[in-house]
């Protein structure tokens, strides 16, 4: 196997006096999905967190294509940063309520000091399944699933080998869930992306993940194989 | 012999300045029985919940009969789970004095023994000794069950739980399913359960209505619906679940659920059907009995796949 | 605890601020001294010298101050520079008098609060917001100089100045009650439909409880929240005393202080604001007992603070029209000449030539109101902008705003005019000074407490993710988001901080004669008010009608609150 993606080893996250994460550790080849799942309070989300470099871990090693995260400082890890993008869970918050979708999805191509053309943001958008007439609008005029997938055309945009997807579907009803999870699938599928996938719904988790880590109160409990996946081709 | 029914709801219509939310629903509830709203959201669930408990919002214009009608008798004979238990108590009332008050509202009893009766419930749930606690001062857990306390102090004939899991973690899912279904085989309960947690269904209730666009597309029996159904709304929701045995690929309903107000003519799922013929975009599909179950459908379907 | 820090460094600064004020003034008051005490006596240099030694002016400032602390600490608040007389029983005698006045005005205010809360309590929604605002709006100079001529004057009901009996109370007390009243019901009757949406209303009418039990927890529910803005209301009346009292000639501590300052009698005025300080930090401490006390151990918990209130909006024609009327007025006094003396004409009653009539010395009203208006808005836009500059670079220091915001709210503008007046001498830019100290903190704490929505909000850390770095977060995310809604709120306090100024000029703190100040208008006419009636009533009716520009235009500066967790909620909550 070639070297992992994604390497963490003895992550720690600290809340004031209680300790969140606790010298949790996993790997991630490319194009592989993991998932981490557990109850509320277990630890997920404040792992996706340190991973994303966006809480600085209190302990532990994040280790990103062979490049060490923790040690760099935020310049450092600026230029690095569209190559791991986060997805997350409130699709409405994490949109710039003044921004129209044209320009929140041309943001990151901006960052880099290009100008995006009004066809490349009109594929990203219909990539994920979005009428690029959707540019115009801001995120309240959408539907959550359409949030949802502008901010997958956002990750998109920086190009990254590995999306850390933080409950992406737990707002969404069942029947917009299963067109974002298509869609998300279509991508690993086209692009060979990685998922660090966080989801307390365990069908969802068994259906969408190559592996799954369980997490109970900051700690890796146990660690498993969704029976199906090594079967069935995708 | 069938259990007496205890709520039996006619040609429900709520609308909101003319435009129908909820477009002519009717069904019975049963004593002891779990009875399922399902559907995605804005299919009219809630607001047909709220209809039995009379807790519609102000502007609501409804028509219909729901008998008898227990508006009045809140409390008592009906009562409401509400959704995200953790935040729905008073944060300035001691837990005990909330209970009491819905007992003082209820029952003719003296201040003293609505303080009994709130302590019992409390024990009841599981949770003793809480009488005097503030809302902050409880877990998570703990609060979810004083809301279910709350609701059945009063020992209602029918409970009305409104998305009472929605955001809620596996654990605690079952926790508080496991409270209302314990409820239920204790005092012969009957739960309305309004949710899109079609697990929770196929787990807990005797009976699922399926609602799109404000009608009722598919009533039955809970299990048969979701092994086989018929209407291909149901059908096709099902398919976008993810299962164990089930395709890689799921199936996602294409279009978006129609506003109300601006329903296509037809059958108001056919735009996005995909069994629509010409008949389904001309007319509204009829109500019919199809082997015990009600189906609004101009092409049901036996074998009960998306298409 | 850090605002406990805050609060007792400024109460520190503003304490010094008072013992320091002889010398702050600058101006050398050994010849007001000298005259009051004895006309007779030339002002030789060797007199005033010994006027000087005599006060202690001659040491530096911190001498100064420290004599004055010194002699606080014993009890003794020295001399009056005008009488010769202890300071402290002076000071007693009017904080008696103002007590009495305070405690009958509370009385009308919670009369008040009740009458206006009632009503919202048994229909459940509907506010009534709207008025109570309305009534908070008006300032106290102006209902008790409407007072006065209504009630005191053409009904001759009621005795309109001094203080002899229970019945020289009622017309006092009702002008500075109604205000605070108003404040009162607006501040629960707006927070009461918030409540009542909130999330536990739902599952007690779920489980039964009925409207009456419900409406009550409600109550409980809003008050103790509360209790600390009525604690602010209490220390607004020490403000408001100063002007009621001015009014109708009732010898408390506020027409002291106002008294003192005027004719630099700068160790009375010192004990004067000391008491009317110490009066208001009292009221605030009792605010913050009364509020342990109601809530006990549900005081910690975070769920605590009221939901915002949602704004009561009037018709959106309301401020157009008072906007036009008022700009119609100004726009056709500013044609015309504000200065020219008839003796001929003078107290000429509205005709084709003088539409509002003539003032005192024969000059036209009208003309006088368009220009007080360019003046007195002129330097209300001035104050505003000062305000938005400072808030939007403290924003970025919430603590300092948030402290900042603390003290402003303890000091009303009148104690602070009559402080800076007595420091820098009565005039337009004093009175300017005055309303900008204790007009930005509140745009900060605005503008601060954006400034951490942004920074908290899930959008921004997603900025962070696409490897934003934090100048262009800066620019294009936290200063958009934070300047447009902060300078609205800065516009929308305009009239405000126009009926401040006004307020001031009332007072003679502010615009001397002859500028055509509305509020010096309004105290200049009411000398000849029985004969010129229009005189005094055209720019009363002005500053009402600003008032009503400033509360009905106020309502659309706060957006309704959609937060996407009350969207969600609401969506799923109601379904359709």
């Amino acid at each position: 196997m070639s070297e992992p993606l994604l390497e963490v080893r003895d992550l720690v996250v600290r809340h004031g006096a209680t300790t969140a994460v606790d010298h949790v550790s996993f790997s991630l080849a490319p194009g592989e999905t993991l998932a981490l799942n557990g109850p509320s309070g277990c630890g997920k989300s404040s792992t996706a967190l340190a991973v994303l470099q966006l809480r600085r871990p209190d302990g532990g090693q994040v280790r990103f294509e062979g490049r060490e995260l923790t040690t760099l400082t935020e310049r450092e890890l600026r230029p690095l940063r569209p190559r791991l993008q986060p997805v997350f869970q409130d699709p409405y918050g994490s949109l710039s309520p003044r921004q129209r979708i044209r320009d929140a999805v041309a943001e990151p191509l901006r960052l880099r000091g290009r100008r995006p053309t009004p066809g490349q943001v009109a594929a990203l958008l219909e990539r994920v399944g979005l009428d690029p007439s959707y540019g115009d609008r801001r995120p309240r005029e959408l539907s959550g699933g359409q949030c949802q997938r502008v901010g997958i055309a956002r990750a998109l945009a920086g190009e990254p080998r590995l999306l850390v997807l933080d409950e992406p579907v737990s707002a969404l009803d069942p029947s917009v869930r299963a067109g974002v999870l298509n869609l998300l699938a279509d991508l690993r599928d086209e692009r060979g992306l990685g998922y660090l996938f966080i989801c307390h719904d365990r069908d969802v988790v068994r259906h969408f993940a190559d592996r799954v880590v369980e997490l109970r109160e900051g700690r890796v409990t146990s660690e498993w194989r969704p029976r199906r996946s090594a079967a069935a081709p995708r | 012999m069938e259990p007496e029914v205890v709520l039996s709801v006619r040609d429900l219509r709520v609308g909101f300045g003319g435009v129908e939310a909820v477009r002519g629903v009717s069904f019975e509830v049963r004593a002891g029985e779990v009875c399922a709203l399902v559907g995605e959201s804005g299919a009219g669930k809630s607001l047909t919940a709220r209809a039995l408990l009379g807790m519609l919002p102000r502007e609501a214009t409804v028509s219909g009969t729901v008998r008898p009608d227990l508006s009045g008798a809140r409390g008592r004979r009906i009562a409401l789970v509400p959704q995200d238990a953790l935040s729905a108590l008073s944060p300035v009332h001691r837990v005990g004095d909330q209970l009491a008050a819905a007992v003082r509202s209820v029952r003719r009893v003296g201040r003293r023994e609505a303080r009994e009766l709130a302590a019992a419930a409390l024990d009841r749930v599981g949770i003793p000794g809480t009488a005097r606690s503030y809302p902050h001062e409880l877990s998570g857990g703990m609060r979810q069950r004083a809301v279910i306390a709350m609701a059945t102090v009063n020992e209602p004939d029918v409970l009305v739980a409104d998305e009472p899991t929605t955001a809620l973690d596996a654990d605690r899912r079952e926790r508080v399913l496991g409270l209302l279904a314990a409820r239920r085989e204790s005092r012969g309960t009957a739960l309305v359960l309004v949710t899109h947690d079609m697990d929770a269904v196929r787990r807990y209730a005797h009976r699922a209505l399926v609602m799109y666009a404000g009608r009722v597309v598919e009533a039955g029996p809970a299990r048969e619906v979701l092994a086989r159904p018929r209407s291909p709304y149901m059908a096709g929701l099902l398919a976008s679940l993810p299962r164990p045995d089930g395709p890689r690929r799921l199936y996602a309903l294409p279009g978006a659920p129609p506003v109300p107000g601006a329903l296509p003519p037809g059958c108001a799922f056919a735009p996005r059907c995909p069994r629509a013929a010409q008949v389904c975009h001309r007319g509204e599909p009829p109500e019919r009995e199809l082997d015990g179950r009600l189906v609004a459908c101009h092409h049901p379907d036996p074998a009960g796949e998306p298409g | 605890m850090r605002a406990a820090a805050t609060r007792s460094a400024g109460l520190l600064a503003v304490l010094a601020a008072v013992g320091l004020l002889p010398w702050l003034s600058g101006r050398d008051p050994a010849l007001t001294v000298l005259r009051a005490r004895s006309a007779e006596q030339e002002p030789t240099r060797e007199a005033l010298d010994a006027v000087r030694r005599d006060l202690g002016l001659d040491a530096g400032p911190l001498a100064l101050l420290g004599r004055w602390a010194a002699g606080l600490g014993r009890g003794d608040l020295g001399a009056s520079w005008v009488s010769g007389t202890e300071v402290l029983p002076s000071v007693l005698a009017g904080l008696r008098v103002s007590l009495a006045l305070m405690g009958a005005a509370l009385a009308v205010a919670l009369l008040l609060t009740v009458v206006l809360v009632v009503p919202v309590l048994v229909r459940g929604r509907a506010s009534a917001g709207a008025g109570a605002a309305m009534l908070a709006a008006v300032p106290e100079f102006l209902l008790a100089t409407a007072g006065l001529l209504v009630c005191g004057v053409w009904l001759g009901w009621l005795p309109t100045s001094g203080w002899a009996g229970p019945e020289h109370l009622v017309l006092p007390a009702v002008a500075l009650g109604v205000p605070a009243g108003g404040l009162l019901g607006r501040l629960v009757a707006d927070a009461l439909p918030a409540v009542l949406d909130e999330r536990w209303v739902e599952l007690w009418r779920g489980a039964g409880v009925s409207r009456a039990r419900i409406r009550a927890a409600a109550l409980q529910r809003v008050l103790p929240p509360l209790v600390p803005q009525f604690g602010m209301v209490a220390v607004g009346l020490t403000g408001g005393a100063v002007a009621v009292e001015t009014v109708f000639a009732v010898p408390g501590i506020g027409r002291t202080a106002l008294g003192a300052a005027k004719s630099q009698d700068l160790p009375l005025l010192q004990g004067a604001v000391l008491a009317l300080l110490l009066l208001g930090l009292l009221t605030g401490a009792a605010a913050a007992l009364v509020r342990r006390r109601l809530l006990g151990p549900a005081l910690r918990d975070a769920s605590l603070a009221l939901p915002a209130p949602r704004p009561v909006r009037t018709h959106p024609a309301v401020p157009g029209v008072l906007a036009a009327v008022l700009l119609t007025a100004i726009g056709w006094g500013l044609s015309r000449d504000p200065y020219t003396v008839r003796t001929a004409a003078r107290l000429a009653p509205p005709s084709w030539a003088h539409p509002l009539g003539t003032d005192g010395l024969g000059r036209d009203v009208l003309a006088r109101l368009g220009h007080g208006a360019a003046a007195t808005v002129g330097t209300a836009a001035a104050v505003c902008l000062l305000s938005l500059a400072v808030s939007l670079a403290l924003g970025f220091l919430p603590a300092v705003a948030a402290g900042a915001a603390d003290i402003a709210n303890a000091l009303p503008p009148v104690i602070v005019g009559i402080l800076v007046a007595a420091a820098a001498g009565p005039g337009t830019g004093g009175a300017a000074l005055a309303v900008a100290l204790v007009s930005w903190p509140p745009l900060a704490a605005h503008a601060a407490a954006l400034v951490q929505e942004v920074r908290a909000s899930a959008y921004l850390t997603a900025q962070r993710a696409i490897g934003a770095p934090p100048w262009w977060i800066l620019t294009r995310h936290v200063l958009p988001s934070v300047a447009a809604p902060v300078a609205r709120h800065a516009l929308l306090r305009l009239p405000g901080i126009a009926l401040a100024l006004a307020s001031l000029g009332f007072l003679g703190l502010g615009a001397r004669p002859p500028a055509p100040e509305w509020g010096l208008l309004l105290d200049e006419s009411r000398a000849y008010v029985e004969r010129a009636p229009w005189a005094a009533l055209a720019p009363a009716v002005a500053l009402a009608l600003l008032a009503g520009l400033a509360v009905s235009g106020a309502s659309y500066a706060q957006r309704p609150r959609t937060g996407t967790k009350a969207r969600t909620r609401r969506m799923s909550g109601v379904g359709a």
